[in-house]
């Protein structure tokens, strides 16, 4: 099954749109006619927000394939607790892309907005793009973030990228911003351009940073230069972060400064 | 005006010996009354179990604390949300919700008054601010005494009047209900980084112990006349071995009031632990409770802990901090100028973790052991045993042996050699946890006068009708229907309006905030008095005309005003 979505022209594109009907599984048991979607803070019909045309059938989720084009970076939630299938995104992306994912994949052409694949489960998404903040990430205050799946981003990603990151693959192919990995449980974080303050109060899992680590924090343990990673040359390797008691995570770094 | 008749009630109404008697209760002007004319609006409760409105006399609901933990917890927002309906706001929050979930929630439980815990005097004025928006229960706050730097100085001076002057002028400023002494000296003790221990230890700079300041302030509550009896939350919370310290504060409480107690101790399912380290830790629930039963000058509240996850927040700062030495998770402390401190730390109670499932069997233990249900009432400390949505399961373990047998199978299987709930087979009846939920407390909280906890004639007409048909149930074997009962009740009816009907709320809601006001002579009002004013001008970030809560705080209020003779 064949799904495709292009998005209307709106008098405002800013007002968003609570899209977590957006997922294989929905078009599975329903008629595009029967969804619905938040715009802004009055419930509508999918098909007023979107031009839908459905071609094919499908037994499973795995056989529905999700195309979405326009400027969709007011839409947010798309591909919420997904389990098989494909979303592809031809332009950009709103927030909470991917939330609690376990299965199946999204592929983004465009940027993505903050909380992409947040508390992922499994599958994968990629970003050929940027995106944003808080990139497979926990939710506010929650101890255990991402635990499965994969993320890989063309691009650069904002502040907090895989913050209680507990299971799974991150790979971030530009730079982060401030805080990647902060308290990191588990799981594997790599990051190919710079990294600033990485890994903050990181208590297991591995990180690495094949630009710049700066500003790494005096309680990382420097422990040598070891050959690591998927790049031919040695690495920088630390232990961490021994602010925390049985701190077992790993910090690779091609290049690093410390925190002054 | 306003009149309404809830017929066929089956009503038990402890406090005037009405047990399971078929009648009709006539409202009129949000009061009780004899009888109502026929064109009276009706509510039919179907021969029902309906109680007086519920009564919760330890519960922390409202101000700095409970907020900070709402800070503290975002995730704890994912949990219960609510969406809005007409009358009703959005909610969301389990253990730390927001102030309109805690109302919403309390009013389908039957609740109609409850008293917030600890109010730290300096921070009153949130407290009365959250309490305007707990719109469907009558409000009163404890106000905390226990590191009162003038009323330490007054109790080494040996000057009971000073202390009963304090403590008077302060209640009437803030708008307190009742005297909170959490951890007497220990929460001073903590600003300088140390802990107190048990009760004959001096206090650093003021050099007095905490039976002097607990004794002082227990003599000072009565000499004001006032309503509640102190209110304390013993030292040593949580600590193994602490029981020694819970039996000798008990053994030093006077009797001096021959209409209450004279000592309100709260949670103390948290005070009657045993052994002397985490490893040996057990129940000594039987020597508190035999104790509580020669003492009828002392009420309790269980303290009861319910498995889940919940939000730990106190005035007792060291203790806040032991545990956060113990978790390593999240943890706040804060320490509030010249008068008291606080903390708070999320927390999850396990069944498989030994220590909580001996904790979890205490508080039951307490409270069936306690052969006078008037002295032990029936509290989780919301939030720090479990949230107070869990009294429906509380009751249903006191009226249930075969509950608690089953409940004891999913515990720790350790647990039954370090407790003595396994052979307990008593089995509270209907009438014991009518007494335990809202007489007991109202007659504890001196609030019956005012007419709470009752529905005889001239009473405030607060009800609670629950879907639950006594003559058809076996209790003891049918507790999923008490659970499920008392979870929800048919009407919630608040000074003559029902409030609540199946867990909806049917009006916004307008609470009234209960609070003392000790008369004290111009001689002794301590706000004219030279040192007092200085430690303001000197110490405090506050100035003493900025100190006082206003009465635009209260909106609602109803002032007890007492005679003190001083």
């Amino acid at each position: 099954m064949k799904i495709t979505l292009a998005i209307k022209k709106r008098d405002n594109p800013y007002i968003p749109i609570e899209a977590e009907a957006i997922t294989t599984k929905t078009f599975l048991e329903k008629k595009p006619e029967d969804i619905s979607v938040w715009y802004g803070n009055s419930e509508q019909k999918l098909t007023e927000i979107f031009d839908v045309r459905v071609e094919g059938d499908a037994k499973s989720e795995d056989e529905v394939t999700i195309i979405m084009s326009g400027n969709c970076s007011a839409v947010k939630r798309v591909g919420e607790y997904m389990n098989g299938g494909i979303i592809e995104i031809e332009g950009n992306i709103g927030h909470h892309c991917g939330n609690f994912m376990s299965g199946g994949l999204i592929e983004i052409r465009g940027n993505a907005e903050s909380w992409l694949g947040r508390e992922m489960r499994g599958g994968k998404i990629i970003c050929h793009g940027d995106a944003q903040n808080y990139c497979g990430s926990g939710y506010r205050g929650e101890k255990k973030g991402m635990t499965g799946g994969t993320i890989e981003v063309m691009g650069s990603a904002g502040d907090f990228t895989a913050e209680t990151l507990a299971g799974g693959e991150v790979i971030i192919r530009g730079n982060t911003g401030n805080l990647a990995g902060a308290e990191m449980i588990d799981g594997t974080l790599k990051i190919y351009g710079d990294a600033h303050l990485p890994c903050a109060n990181m208590k297991g899992g591995t990180c690495h940073v094949y630009g710049t680590a700066y500003n790494v924090l005096p309680t990382f343990e420097y422990k040598g230069l070891i050959k690591a990673g998927d790049q031919a040359s040695q690495m920088h390797m630390f232990n961490g972060d021994i602010a925390n008691r049985n701190a077992k995570g790993t910090l690779y770094a091609a290049k690093y400064e410390f925190f002054k | 005006m306003h009149s309404l008749l809830v017929k066929n009630a089956y009503v038990i109404d402890p406090l005037n010996n009405i047990r399971g008697e078929i009648m009709d209760i006539a409202i009129k002007d949000g009061k009780i009354v004899e009888s109502v004319k026929d064109s009276a609006e009706v509510i039919d409760a179907k021969g029902q179990l309906t109680l007086p409105g519920g009564v919760d006399s330890h519960s922390h609901i409202c101000g700095t604390k409970v907020n900070f933990g709402r800070y503290m917890s975002p995730e704890d927002m994912r949990a219960g949300r609510g969406r809005a309906q007409p009358y009703m706001y959005p909610v969301s929050g389990y253990s730390v919700p927001t102030v309109y979930a805690n109302t919403y929630r309390y009013s389908k439980m039957g609740y109609t008054t409850v008293l917030e815990g600890a109010m730290a005097p300096l921070e009153a004025r949130h407290t009365h601010e959250e309490f305007s928006y707990n719109t469907l229960q009558d409000t009163l706050a404890n106000t905390l005494f226990d590191g009162n730097w003038s009323v330490m100085e007054a109790v080494a001076e040996g000057d009971l009047k000073k202390v009963a002057a304090i403590v008077g002028w302060t209640l009437a400023a803030v708008k307190g209900f009742g005297v909170k002494i959490t951890n007497p000296g220990g929460t001073e003790m903590w600003g300088w980084g140390k802990d107190i221990g048990c009760i004959h230890k001096k206090v650093d700079y003021f050099g007095v112990t905490p039976a002097e300041i607990l004794d002082y302030l227990i003599r000072a509550n009565e000499m004001l006349n006032l309503p509640h009896s102190a209110h304390l939350h013993t030292n040593n919370l949580g600590k193994p071995g602490n029981y020694k310290c819970t039996l000798e504060t008990m053994q030093r409480a006077p009797d001096l009031n021959d209409k209450r107690q004279t000592l309100y101790m709260t949670h103390v399912q948290f005070h009657s632990y045993g052994g002397s380290k985490w490893a040996d830790f057990c129940s000594k629930a039987d020597d508190v409770s035999w104790m509580l039963n020669r003492k009828p000058n002392i009420a309790i509240d269980m303290g009861q802990v319910m498995f889940g996850k919940t939000t730990t927040m106190t005035a007792d700062g060291p203790m806040e901090f032991n545990l956060y030495r113990l978790h390593h998770n999240k943890w706040s402390n804060h320490d509030v100028e010249l008068e008291t401190a606080s903390g708070i730390i999320p927390v999850h109670y396990s069944r498989k973790n030994l220590v909580n499932s001996i904790m979890w069997a205490i508080g039951l233990e307490l409270a069936l052991m306690t052969k006078n249900p008037w002295q032990c009432m029936l509290a989780t400390d919301n939030p720090n045993g479990a949230p107070f949505v869990k009294y429906p399961e509380v009751i249903a373990l006191l009226m249930s042996q075969k509950y608690r047998e089953e409940q004891l199978k999913t515990v720790n299987p350790d647990t039954e050699k370090r407790v003595f709930l396994p052979s307990l087979d008593r089995e509270l009846d209907i009438n014991e946890i009518a007494i335990m939920t809202r007489a007991a407390q109202a007659k504890a909280l001196g609030i019956v006068d005012i007419g709470k906890g009752h529905l005889g004639v001239g009473a405030d007409a607060d009800v609670a009708v629950y879907p639950i048909k006594m003559d058809d149930i076996d209790p003891s074997k049918d507790y999923q229907k008490i659970i499920d009962g008392f979870s929800q009740t048919d009407y919630t009816i608040k000074r003559g309006r029902a409030v609540s009907k199946k867990g909806d709320c049917l009006v916004l809601g307008d609470n009234a905030t209960i609070w003392v006001k000790p008369k004290i002579s111009e001689k002794n009002d301590i706000s004219k008095d030279p040192e007092f004013m200085k430690k303001f001008e000197r110490y405090y970030t506050v100035s003493l005309d900025n100190y006082p809560v206003q009465e635009e705080y209260l909106h609602r209020n109803i002032c007890i005003e007492t005679e003190t003779g001083i």
